[in-house]
């Protein structure tokens, strides 16, 4: 029996993920790492672009999933289309910036030109192919499944399996939450994507996006420097501002409900505006929603979101998490903009850019700890973290969705449930979660 | 005669270089202060956009400071406490190419080449750039009003940013 003794033993999944802790080689092993990309990335759904980054038919962004680089494109009868980013032919990439116009795709090649659609319509010299050869069987390569929520378009690189709808669950309510902020209920997202280079694993920037500890301690300098960049009203042990998981790995911290409970003012989500400063903003939302209504929307504010595996909803930003290597990713920011709220856009922009990204007041920290983070967990001893903050006081509501306090540690073990169930399912294409 | 020489007011171009050398210094060398005080008091723009025709009103730049927020950035890093500057990062960068032409009024328009070597915790980053700088005159020397980096990495994913470029 050759294989037992050649073959490495499987990845044991349940026991590196325990239900308060996680052992430090998922943010190390390049095994690991290749496995996720398999599993989490290719054989199951995550965002890959918004509806409106190509708003015309032959605009095209090229995004990478997992390790493959695929064309989203809008094709001459406005359906979005996206194909794996290889020539039929030979194999070059066809698209090698990361967004643009094309009316047909052309190999730099030898020049076989395919339809936006991804059908092959032009081959230099066709009639020195053997007989057998049809322009028809050998068009661009579709990814098995796309499909959209408010705009978000994801894609799946299987056929079979659970749906997006399935995995989405009851994240559907965070991006409604988002899309009512709009007097339309459409978002834009089309102010182009801040690229943020991190030298630390994925997982530890999605952990991060729900964290509800750390701000104190990573953002004191801007809390010290700056306080209109914080929107939490409270940040002590005591906040009423919980943390949520809404199982299928997607979580939450819930500003939404704090500022409701409160009865807080208008657009502390914000910053603060002064509603007088959003008049049109304001009365849209009135003839929209009503009255009632709009002011529930405009004191709630927006989600800040982590979905499973690489979206994050973070307030006013939309935040796409790349992984790269055991040890890199990228992170991808780019403001909202609410249609029909145009006084409210020109201040998100400028407010995205203090915030968030390479040079913003709070990422650059994060991205700081994150690979302090890094560094630290190569090193072998005490083998474990601790993840299991406010692991005695969850609240389940009677819809499943677990809460707990504003520093606990409810949210990531949220996204380490279901990765969990991901990874160490065999034929991967579970939607089954037990919590 | 050497004495007179070196008294003689230097040529524009020569003031401009000048100047330019000593924010340089002042931005490796993390002296926030005295590189804030560089700039004019009101109306400035430090903007790090993501490609060279950007829009700023519609699309998002990595830097967009005007002067309250440029002395936000400046407050931050003072604290001590900015973990992307704690430790900081060793900083030196060449100031080269420069041209110069008449702006607005009295406003003078300079553009430089940068690449600037940062070093931090044993690892290398290589950046580099075109600068625009509209300087206002003041006395020998000027204040800055404006100030854009195109970086040539600019619509590539790029490294933290939390020094001053």
């Amino acid at each position: 029996m050759a294989t037992a003794a050649t073959l490495p033993p499987a990845i044991d999944y349940r026991h590196l993920v325990q239900d308060g802790r996680l052992h430090g080689s998922l943010y190390t092993d390049p095994e690991i790492f290749a496995q996720e990309m398999e599993a989490i990335f290719h054989r199951g759904w995550s965002f890959v672009a918004h509806d409106s980054e190509v708003p015309n038919n032959g605009d095209f962004v090229v995004r990478k999933v997992g390790t493959q680089s695929l064309i989203v494109v809008r094709d001459s009868k406005g359906e979005i289309r996206i194909h794996y980013n290889r020539c039929s032919h030979r194999g070059a990439v066809l698209c090698q910036t990361s967004s643009g116009h094309r009316s047909r795709l052309t190999c730099p090649y030898h020049a076989w030109t395919f339809a936006l659609d991804g059908r092959l319509i032009g081959v230099p010299d066709e009639e020195a192919y053997p007989a057998g050869f049809s322009k028809a069987d050998a068009g661009l390569a579709p990814v098995a499944r796309v499909d959209s929520y408010g705009g978000f378009i994801f894609v799946n690189l299987v056929p079979n399996g659970y749906s997006l709808r399935d995995h989405l669950g009851k994240a559907t309510d965070l991006i409604d939450g988002l899309l009512g902020l709009s007097p339309v209920g459409r978002i834009q997202l089309n102010a182009g994507w801040m690229k943020h280079k991190m030298r630390s694993n994925w997982k530890i920037i999605v952990e991060n996006q729900v964290d509800g500890y750390h701000a104190q301690m990573v953002h004191g300098s801007l809390l010290k420097a700056n306080q209109t960049f914080a929107t939490v009203r409270d940040r002590k042990p005591t906040s009423p501002t919980r943390v949520q998981d809404f199982g299928m790995g997607h979580t939450d911290i819930d500003h939404t409900s704090d500022y409701l409970k409160a009865n807080d003012r208008l657009f502390r989500w914000t910053g603060g505006i002064d509603p007088a400063r959003l008049p049109n903003y304001v009365k849209a939302m009135q003839d929209a929603y009503g009255e009632e209504d709009a002011r529930r929307r405009l004191i709630g504010g927006p989600p800040h979101s982590m979905l499973f595996p690489n979206l994050s909803l973070a307030e006013m930003n939309i935040m796409v998490i790349e992984p790269v290597s055991p040890t890199a990713s990228i992170q991808y920011t780019c403001p909202v903009f609410l249609e029909g709220a145009d006084e409210l856009n020109a201040r998100t922009l400028r407010r995205c850019e203090g915030a968030l990204g390479p040079a913003g007041f709070l990422i650059a920290d994060d991205a700081e700890i994150g690979e302090l983070t890094q560094m630290g967990v190569a090193n072998l001893e005490p083998e474990w973290i601790n993840l299991s903050r406010g692991m005695d006081t969850e609240e389940v509501l009677p819809n499943g969705v677990k809460r707990a306090g504003l520093m606990d540690e409810t949210s990531q073990r949220g996204f380490w449930r279901h990765y969990r169930e991901v990874m160490s399912a065999s034929d991967h294409a579970m939607g089954r979660e037990n919590g | 005669m050497m004495m007179q020489a070196t008294l003689e007011k230097p040529a524009l171009a020569e003031r401009v270089a000048q100047f330019l050398y000593r924010e340089a210094v002042l931005a490796d060398e993390h002296r926030y202060n005295e590189w804030e005080a560089l700039w004019a008091q009101d109306d400035v723009l430090y903007w790090v956009p993501m490609r060279p025709d950007a829009d700023p009103t519609r699309e998002v730049s990595y830097i967009y400071d005007n002067r309250a927020r440029l002395a936000s950035r400046i407050r931050q890093l003072n604290t001590g406490m900015r973990h992307a500057q704690a430790p900081q990062s060793g900083l030196r960068r060449i100031i080269s190419n420069i041209e110069i032409e008449p702006g607005e009024g009295d406003e003078v328009v300079t553009r430089s080449n940068f690449i600037l070597m940062e070093s931090r915790r044993g690892v290398q980053f290589l950046w580099a750039g075109r600068t625009t700088h509209v300087l206002a005159p003041e006395g020998d020397s000027f204040r800055i009003r404006r100030k854009t980096i195109n970086l040539v990495e600019a619509n590539e994913p790029i490294g933290t940013l939390a020094f001053l470029i």
